[in-house]
């Protein structure tokens, strides 16, 4: 049965439920709904929430761990394979997956009847080209040890499945009947469904922090994985990042440090443009622009956030970089030649500076709109300008804020990756002049992924060490924000 | 009423402070204060009474140019303080501010210390040459307020972090501490205990010497106890304005009367 099915009988079983539950309150009471705990709505709710949600637990974690168990079965089958050599046996493994998949959709196109599937043959028929035909694509030809890998999942897949719809079918009638039979006057209904959206509430929040988890984990095991092929010392310390690729052979240099470099550099250069001009057009528009002026000029920063990254990478490449060349390069304006491209630091830098700036003023307007009018009033009402009012009551009050505002810009900054791409070069390297070209780690991270990247190389796991580090930094800099914004709060409040 | 004994206190004819003409403030469409005439004596507390709503914060206002903030008020008429018009074109509102100190309805502290609250005012105006000056007259100020004996030892703690009457006081200190030639003052002891009302009391008193203060109050006794003279505001008009003592004994309009025995209000 498809999972389609199964989840429109549980719906249809939780229906049938709550409507069973509520009838059941009302009878119970007599016909008198007053007579009840809870409304009558509650008691089908109760039922109704107990045929569904073991049901559906049971189901997803099922769906979760069946392909784990499959897998380690057909294991032993591919006898070809080093158990102990992951890479390639999770390779197989898909191998196998896809052709099971491509013969049962053969089968549900009619390319093949069950009957033939069953004894299909590898040496006999051409597999490859027959799945093809219904739209699976395979890498290579496939030999007869998955084929009978594939057969095997096939049949196991099939009896877990069975053996899936009939257990959360009984799992869901036992709940709703259990549910149903605990339906009387006195039964407090409406307690059992506040607990019930509690835990759906809950349920979305440890979502969100299951996943972050996840992602943590990822990059922790593949960093791992990196420290033991390259050492750590080198990575952290390193100041060159050189790596070779597999086909050029010798050893590779990963050092983080010109990357890092890059990165502050950048970050730094884009947030001299963004925090000032940010920060000043907002007290412009919170403090002195006419409602009016505000009206018009708020969204048109705003548009600024809308542009799309790679459109400014193209503004940086195409417009900011040559205009920077004819002033500090060779033959310049200034007569200065510090600058050898179009790309550099200071190019990437200030149009990611640009590209920040209605973070921080949106973020501050809003900040310091929301200091009290009588703060502002008590200043002025004692012979203080607006400037002075400002700098020492306005920006003070809403200073946690505006710093918030200005280390999400900057982690922003540090996670910016096609302006860098665009603007800023490709080019590991550590220098003080910030009309070099120089690279970040994210640009970088790209650009070790991309191509045919073998996933147990260092030159491809260094990506994982590259982004853990990143989480790092951005962590470190968002804690120091909340520590921030709570020592304010505790002097202010 | 007992307090009226006050009424004996002569009142000296000290020379006109400020003068209101025509008076007329709208919020949009709002006409919150309809032609009002006043003249408020130098070195005199004058009392502004009427129900609430009835535009007395708004006409306070008014004589520091504190409406100016509000981008919904227009101001209309003429007002002269030394004989000089305020809403003229030359006048800078922040000098005048300066010079016509006010309380807030509200307690509005800034999110500073106490002492960098008070000191706030002498800081922008250059009051103080040096640090020891400016102790000086934090501690006046706090003082005068009735606030230094609580505060003394937590100068460097939030003012936010006071009481809500103790912020009113520090807000009284604040406005003292500029040394302002005119004291406006909104309904100052709406919070206060009755011994610390009766402080702020004596401090109004005190700066009658050297000043002209106006002060909006709910209290008739308040009113009676400290003020010379009392203006009673009634739906945006300024309805009497007389000598305390003849307003509150013998008031010409039977609005005054009634308001003022509890009819209306
Ligand atoms: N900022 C404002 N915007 C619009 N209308 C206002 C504003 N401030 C006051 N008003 C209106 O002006 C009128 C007078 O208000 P005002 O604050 O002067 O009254 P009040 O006499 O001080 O009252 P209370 O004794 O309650 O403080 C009211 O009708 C009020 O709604
Ligand atoms: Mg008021």
């Amino acid at each position: 049965m498809a999972l389609s099915w199964l989840f429109g009988l549980l719906v249809l079983i939780a229906v049938a439920g709550f409507f069973a539950g509520r009838s059941k309150s009302v009878a119970s009471a007599g016909g008198d709904a007053r007579g009840l705990h809870s409304r009558p709505n509650y008691y089908g709710w109760h039922v109704a929430l107990n045929a569904l949600v073991p049901a559906l637990l049971l189901l997803v974690l099922w769906l979760l761990i069946q392909p784990f168990v499959l897998n380690r079965a057909v294991m032993p089958m591919l006898s070809s394979v080093d158990v102990n050599d992951r890479g390639t046996m999770s390779l197989v493994l898909s191998d196998v997956r896809r052709v099971a998949e491509g013969i049962d959709i053969a089968i549900t196109e009619g390319a093949i009847s069950p009957d033939e599937a069953r004894d299909i043959q590898a040496d006999v028929m051409d597999v490859r080209a027959r799945l093809a035909e219904v739209g699976v694509a395979l890498g290579s030809d496939v030999s007869i040890e998955t084929l009978s890998a594939a057969q095997r999942y096939r049949a196991l897949a099939y009896t877990g499945t069975s053996v899936m719809t009939i257990l959360v079918l009984i799992v869901s009638l036992v709940g709703g009947v259990i549910a149903y039979r605990l339906v009387r006057p006195d039964f407090r209904s409406r307690n059992v469904v506040e607990f019930g959206v509690r835990m759906l509430l809950l349920s979305a929040a440890s979502i969100a922090i299951l996943t972050t988890v996840g992602i943590v984990l990822s990059l922790v095991f593949n960093t791992v994985e990196f420290f033991r092929l390259y050492p750590a010392t080198d990575f952290f310390f390193g100041l060159n990042w050189a790596p070779s690729f597999s086909g050029r052979g010798g050893a590779s240099e990963l050092g983080i440090l010109p990357l890092l470099w890059g990165t502050l550099y950048i970050s730094v250069v884009a947030l001299a443009v963004a925090v000032p001009i940010g920060l000043f057009s907002a007290i412009y528009l919170s403090e002195y622009a006419t409602k009016r002026v505000r009206s018009i000029v708020k969204p048109m920063i705003e548009v600024l956030a809308g542009i799309p990254t790679i459109v400014y990478g193209l503004f940086a490449l195409l417009t900011v970089g040559p205009v920077l060349v004819s002033a500090f390069g060779e033959g310049g304006v200034l007569g200065v030649s510090w600058m050898g491209g179009g790309t550099a630091v200071m190019t990437a830098g200030l149009v990611m500076g640009i590209m920040l700036i209605p973070f921080v003023s949106s973020l501050s307007d809003d900040i310091i709109n929301a200091v009290p009018q009588s703060m502002r009033d008590g200043s002025l009402g004692l012979g203080a300008t607006r400037s002075e009012t400002v700098r020492q009551v306005v920006l003070p009050a809403a200073l946690p804020g505006i710093v918030g505002a200005i280390l999400l810009a900057a982690s922003r900054a540090i996670g910016e990756t096609m302006i860098v791409v665009l603007g800023a070069g490709a080019a590991a390297r550590l220098s003080m002049n910030p009309f070099d070209a120089m690279t970040t780690i994210t640009a970088k991270i790209v650009s070790q992924l991309t191509g045919d990247a073998d996933f147990s190389s260092p030159e491809a796991l260094v990506a994982f060490s590259l982004g853990m580090t990143l989480f790092v930094i951005t962590l470190g800099l968002n804690v120091f924000a909340l520590w921030i914004v709570r020592r304010y709060r505790e002097q202010y409040e | 009423m007992d307090d009226l004994r006050l009424i004996e206190r002569a009142v000296d004819m000290n020379e006109t402070k400020i003068s209101a003409n025509g008076v007329q403030v709208y919020y949009g469409d709002n006409h919150a204060i309809k032609d009002v005439n006043v003249e408020i004596a130098d070195k005199t507390v004058t009392a502004f009474i009427g129900p609430s709503g009835c535009g007395k914060s708004t006409f306070l206002r008014c004589l520091n140019r504190m409406n100016d903030t509000i981008s919904v008020a227009r101001v209309e008429g003429d007002i002269r303080i030394d004989g000089e018009d305020i809403y003229d074109k030359r006048v800078d509102p922040v000098q005048l501010r300066a010079k016509v100190g006010m309380v807030f309805q509200k307690p509005n502290p800034f999110p500073k210390s106490i002492y960098d609250n008070v000191a706030y005012g002498p800081k922008i105006h250059g009051l103080a040459r040096n640090k020891a000056e400016l102790d000086e007259i934090v501690e006046r100020a706090l003082r005068r307020a009735a606030l230094w004996n609580e505060a003394k030892d937590r100068l460097q703690e939030p003012g936010t972090g006071l009481s809500g009457g103790q912020q009113q006081r520090l807000c009284i200190a604040r406005a003292v501490a500029t040394e302002p030639e005119v004291l406006l003052m909104d309904e100052p002891c709406s919070a206060l205990d009755p011994i610390a009302t009766a402080q702020v009391e004596e401090l109004i008193d005190e700066l009658r010497q050297s000043y002209s203060v106006v002060i909006v109050t709910h209290s008739m006794q308040q009113a009676a106890r400290v003020s010379q003279m009392t203006a009673f505001f009634h739906l945006g008009n300024l309805v009497e304005y007389d000598e305390t003592g003849t307003i509150f004994t013998n008031p010409s309009d039977p609005r005054t009367e009634s308001y003022i025995s509890g009819r209306i209000g």
